[in-house]
């Protein structure tokens, strides 16, 4: 005769509970969490040269870089004189609450304000794993599909800003903003929305200046 | 792929469980997996199967998945609705101004064992 044991248990409570752990660390040293996420060739890595170059002079901020394979983003990162670790998952697609956790030997964090942690290029995983973030950013570029938010609605209802980038190839592109705005919105009417260009220039300071008052209204 | 995430640390809870209840045999788990919970139920189950492996305990244990249609709250409205799709939009007023009711669940309801 079997027997039936109720759980009504959340299957990732345990990086839940990590990611809460994380949370409580961070609040206590007072650093900024954000975690960057999009499809791999959004542009992520070069939005957070363009950030970096502009906040690392007013702020203290560390990277954690994810990837499969390859510490390449680690090295354009390092260039810009800011601390960086890089995870290399070996397979997986995704951070996990647990890998940020070892990252942190790699920081100081009682003297950081930021730490940004880039995740790997996927809009499906990650979407799933908690990291201890205060802010998650998805960045979506305009040689995707406007329609990337129905088709990863995970992801883009967890993320608390959407930053479209390279809007400086609309012109040669069929992807319509307000569409994706419209898409997002449907899924997620709390979104911000900021629009980009890392080679134009265009939008990278109204995107700084939201980056920084994340971080001025985190130590509040 | 973070199906198999999920299938090695729904293991992990089923074994922990199992053990705390002196169980011989997993017969069944039931799972709960929203629409908007980003899970591939097909992945799922096979992530699960290939993570289960040769122990007395797990080898014949059925994964039961149940999908849970997205279930919004529109305040305007006062109403309940099924969301169309992955969508929170109200289908009567067409406006954002909504609760989740249900969509994004990944949870262990109950397992059956001997």
């Amino acid at each position: 005769m079997s027997e039936k044991i109720t759980l009504e248990q959340k299957v990732l409570s345990r990086n839940d509970l990590l990611a809460a752990d994380l949370r409580r660390l961070f609040a206590s040293e007072k650093v900024a969490i954000m975690n960057m996420v999009s499809s791999p060739g959004s542009g992520k890595t070069s939005l957070l040269e363009k950030t970096l170059g502009s906040l690392s002079q007013n702020l203290s901020i560390g990277v954690i870089e994810g990837d499969i394979q390859t510490d390449n983003d680690a090295v354009r990162i390092a260039k810009t004189g800011v601390p960086v670790h890089q995870i290399q998952t070996g397979g997986a697609c995704h951070l996990e609450a647990e890998m940020v956790r070892k990252a942190l030997s790699h920081f100081r964090l009682e003297e950081l304000d930021l730490l940004i942690i880039e995740n790997v290029g996927n809009l499906v995983c990650p979407s799933a794993f908690d990291l201890g973030e205060g802010l998650r950013v998805v960045v979506i570029s305009t040689t995707e599909g406007d329609d990337k938010p129905l088709k990863y609605p995970a992801m883009f209802r967890s993320a608390h800003v959407m930053v479209i980038n390279k809007i400086d190839l609309l012109p040669y592109t069929d992807f319509d903003v307000q569409k994706v705005v419209r898409n997002a919105m449907s899924l997620n009417p709390e979104i911000h929305i900021l629009k980009t260009s890392c080679r134009t220039g265009e939008g990278l300071d109204e995107w700084s200046g939201f980056v920084m008052e994340f971080v001025q209204s985190n130590n509040e | 792929m973070h199906e198999l995430s999920i299938a090695i640390e729904i293991l992990d809870i089923v074994e922990r469980e199992a053990a705390k209840h002196g169980a011989a045999v997993v017969r069944r788990v039931n799972l709960r997996v929203g629409d908007l919970s980003g899970v591939e139920t097909e992945s799922l189950a096979f992530s699960f199967d290939a993570v289960k492996g040769e122990k007395d305990l797990t080898r014949d244990t059925i994964l039961s998945i149940l999908r849970l249609p997205v279930k919004i709250h529109c305040i305007p409205c006062d109403g309940e609705f099924k969301g169309a799709g992955h969508m929170v939009v109200c289908p009567q007023c067409e406006g954002l101004d909504t609760q989740l009711l249900q969509g994004e669940e990944l949870e262990i309801e109950d397992i059956e064992i001997d």
